[in-house]
């Protein structure tokens, strides 16, 4: 799974990018989404977590949460100028009950 | 590699949904959502009502008494003479299913009730209440109505239904707002029985008494110590209000030409 | 089956000061949350062009004369009102969007603290900047509890070697 895919823009988890030389940096940008789970999921999940496994359904939609993370991290950083986010971080955290937070960061930079 | 000062654009993190606008659209679709629930759950009661026979019910909860009951002492005069009451009454409900038993319970607040298997209650505030046997016979007979319809399982196949709706939903903020609103919605449909039993329940008194002078004398005095009512609170109420029910039951007996005068028996305890 | 003085009181601790108190908390979460966002673009204006970036390693045209580790946090609280949208929400799912402005305010709070810290002694700059969001207290679903986020930021502060050694070279 690619996340932050969109085209002319790089985005990577370590300060450099493998090829390209940075020539201006500009500033941490961030990106967030919080999302809630439906009942039905909870019912299912509640089924499936006696079994223990995968919770696909959780899956799928902390997956969309933090690809639309991404997506709200490269927009700042499209909105300064840059083509490329460096060094991004990812973060989950529980905001209350049925409710999670999908957080993306990292430094928004130009590469050549 | 320079720094360069750059500020990234406001807002992209933050959706512009208006607050208010999401309040609406959550509330208006779970309030549907709900309702529709509701509905289906109502329809659910029917059929289970219509494939549980009434002997079945009656065999099912022969011995059965609520467990917080507090009863009065088996030889208390008030009981005897309101199992007889009921028996009586009950003879003009020609095809009964039900062998009824009465019991008293210790308890100022003035109700009576149905419930599975045949058991009428009444409370001791109520029977402090009334003042004539008549009186007593209407409200008695409401509460058969109520078995003649299965209102009383109606209301624990609901009541169930709805503690499983809160199971399900429970530690959310749904559990208080949805339930609300099913509330209300099945309040509606409880007033309906109401009425109903309000009905049969004049029907027996009449053929018991051949008139139904102060059967529903109850209310009158309930309705003139209460004078102001809130208009909200009637529609919030599971019962309908005295003046609604006095005004129904006035209009039924002069429709069926039921006298509303006769020689009223007194109380015999 | 007796209408009275009961039935108006039920109704209104039920109804009535639910809505009150939920309007209440409208108006003023509303009030302090747009106090906050614009105290913020204030400071925000205020500090720019103090370079904060995330790198694990320092910026090579840095030279740093000393650092240390600076950090900004802070616990915020989400508004009655939006924490019963909020658990509305959860039943069907999707964007929990009132909790979005909550957060972006408190990350951003957090990053300015930090900032805030490392300017009044002097540094020029914060490399290695981390961020993390931890659930305080127990936000239950129904508006009950309280719905405390803590927002941490933390880096390293570096002071630029240059600024203090320019007159000093040969």
């Amino acid at each position: 799974m690619t996340l932050g895919a969109v085209s002319g823009f790089t985005i990577s988890n370590t300060e450099s990018i493998p090829g390209r030389r940075i020539v201006e940096f500009y500033g941490v940008v961030t990106g967030n989404t919080v999302r809630a789970k439906h009942i039905g999921r909870d019912i299912m999940a509640g089924l499936k977590n006696v079994v223990g496994g995968e919770l696909k359904g959780y899956t799928e939609l902390l997956q969309d949460s933090r690809e639309e993370a991404t997506e709200r991290m490269i927009l700042q950083a499209q909105s300064m100028g840059a083509n490329a986010v460096v060094n991004v971080r990812f973060a989950t955290s529980s905001i209350s009950q049925g409710a999670a937070e999908l957080f993306a960061y990292g430094t928004a930079v130009r590469v050549e | 590699m320079k720094y360069v000062a750059k500020k990234p654009e406001d807002g992209i993190n933050v959706s512009d949904t208006h607050p208010l606008v999401e309040a609406g659209t959550l509330v208006v679709g779970l309030s549907l959502i709900f309702l529709a629930i509701v509905v289906v759950l109502v329809f659910l009661v029917e059929i289970a009502l219509y494939l549980v026979p009434v002997e079945k019910e009656v065999a099912l909860f022969e011995d059965w008494l609520p467990e917080d009951l507090v009863t009065v002492a088996p030889n208390d005069e008030r009981l005897g003479r309101t199992q007889l009451l009921v028996d009586r009454l009950a003879t003009h409900w020609g095809d009964s299913p039900y062998s009824f038993r009465v019991e008293i319970n210790d308890s100022s607040v003035a109700n009576a009730m149905a419930l599975p298997g045949g058991l009428i209650i009444v409370t001791t505030g109520l029977l402090d209440e009334v003042e004539s046997e008549n009186e007593l016979a209407f409200v008695l007979g409401h509460e058969l109505g109520h078995f003649r319809n299965r209102d009383h399982l109606r209301s624990l196949g609901r009541g169930i239904v709805l503690s499983l709706v809160i199971a399900v939903t429970t530690g959310r903020d749904v559990s208080n707002i949805g339930l609300n609103i099913a509330d209300l919605a099945l309040r509606g449909f409880s007033r309906r029985q109401e009425a109903a039993a309000d009905e049969f329940g004049l029907e027996l008194v009449y053929t018991n008494y051949g008139h139904v002078d102060e059967a529903w004398r109850l209310f009158e005095r309930w309705d003139e110590r209460d004078g102001e009512s809130l208009g909200v609170a009637s529609y919030l109420s599971t019962h309908p209000q005295a003046d609604d029910r006095i005004e129904n039951l006035e209009r039924l007996a002069a429709e069926q030409g039921w006298p509303t005068a006769g020689r009223v028996t007194p109380l015999r305890w | 089956m007796e209408p009275g003085t009961f039935e108006r009181l039920n109704l209104f601790f039920n109804i009535g000061l639910p809505v009150l108190a939920l309007l209440l908390a409208y108006v003023a979460g509303s009030l302090l949350e747009r106090r906050h966002f614009s105290s913020i673009r204030k400071r925000e204006e205020e500090h720019f062009g103090f370079p904060v970036v995330t790198f694990d390693r320092m910026p090579p045209d840095w030279e740093a004369a000393s650092s240390r580790l600076v950090s900004g946090s802070i616990v915020i609280s989400l508004d009655y009102f939006k924490r019963v949208i909020a658990g509305l929400r959860a039943i069907v799912g999707g964007r929990v969007k009132t909790y979005e402005p909550l957060l972006e305010r408190a990350r951003r709070e957090a990053l300015l603290r930090m900032i805030e810290a490392a300017r009044q002694d002097g540094y020029d700059g914060i490399y290695g900047v981390r961020l993390e969001t931890s659930r305080l207290a127990n936000a239950s679903g129904d508006g009950k509890g309280t719905a405390g986020v803590e927002m941490l930021a933390f880096g390293t502060a570096v002071k630029f070697d240059t600024r203090f050694d320019s007159g000093n070279r040969f």
